[in-house]
């Protein structure tokens, strides 16, 4: 668990689900760090949707990791600057494919009292799903897939929905 | 120059790459759309350098060069 610096770049991508162990273990991990007081967390799950008549049976998703890894190292540095009290901010996130009910998306936040944690891993959660160029497909029950879309942007690469 | 393709644009393109040579974004958008049949029809931005650029950027042959289509994390 390091004293987490905000300028480090690190690899959030996981291949395969989280899996719910790793996040207990994440949990216990703190347990030296006396100053935390609030742990927040979300966790992302595959929802098996139902899209015309079939069903999502699993998201397969790939990444442009390099650029994944510098809008993250920005987003993490803006969240320690909102946030200064925070102790640590742990992003993971799957790559490959990931079933219906598995988690595919972890967001963890530690701070001495429960405002900065909670209010870090909302911001976090929505600018990663923004800003980050991961592409997921959504494999469903006739074998088809669709590909999922977060926010959608015009053909000059300007978001039409945010 | 080698453009990197993600996702849906990679999967109607047959390929994770193509090399093309374009002097800004703007051409880049038609010499990509003549490579991959429907891209007209498609949202997607384009990154240089890892970042998102709007509107028309001049390029000149070293810059990494992305085309992305919409995003899906979380």
């Amino acid at each position: 668990m390091s004293g987490t610096k905000p300028h480090r770049v690190r690899d959030i991508f996981v291949e395969g689900p989280i899996d719910a162990a790793f996040v207990g273990t994440s949990i216990a991990k703190h347990a030296t760090r006396t100053d935390i007081g609030a742990h927040e967390i979300f966790l992302g799950q595959v929802r098996a949707d139902a899209i015309e008549g079939r069903t999502v049976e699993a998201l397969e998703y790939s990444a442009y990791r390099e650029m994944a890894m510098e809008r993250m190292t920005a987003i993490r540095e803006e969240a320690f600057a909102m946030w200064p009290s925070m102790t640590c901010l742990h992003v993971h996130h799957s790559l490959g494919t990931i079933k219906a009910g598995e988690l595919c998306f972890m967001v963890f936040a530690s701070a001495p009292h429960r405002a900065a944690a909670r209010e870090a891993v909302a911001w976090v959660v929505d600018r990663v799903k923004a800003e980050l160029p991961i592409f997921g497909k959504e494999i469903l029950s006739d074998a088809t897939h669709v590909w999922k879309v977060n926010r959608s942007v015009d053909p000059q690469g300007r978001p039409t929905d945010l | 120059m080698e453009v990197l393709l993600f996702g849906l644009i990679a999967e109607r393109a047959g390929a994770r790459t193509l090399e093309l040579s374009a002097a800004s974004t703007s051409e880049l958008r038609v010499r990509l759309a003549e490579r991959i049949e429907g891209l007209a029809a498609l949202s997607y931005a384009i990154a240089v350098d890892r970042r998102l650029v709007m509107g028309d950027v001049p390029l000149n042959g070293s810059e990494e060069v992305a085309v992305l289509p919409p995003f899906a994390g979380g």
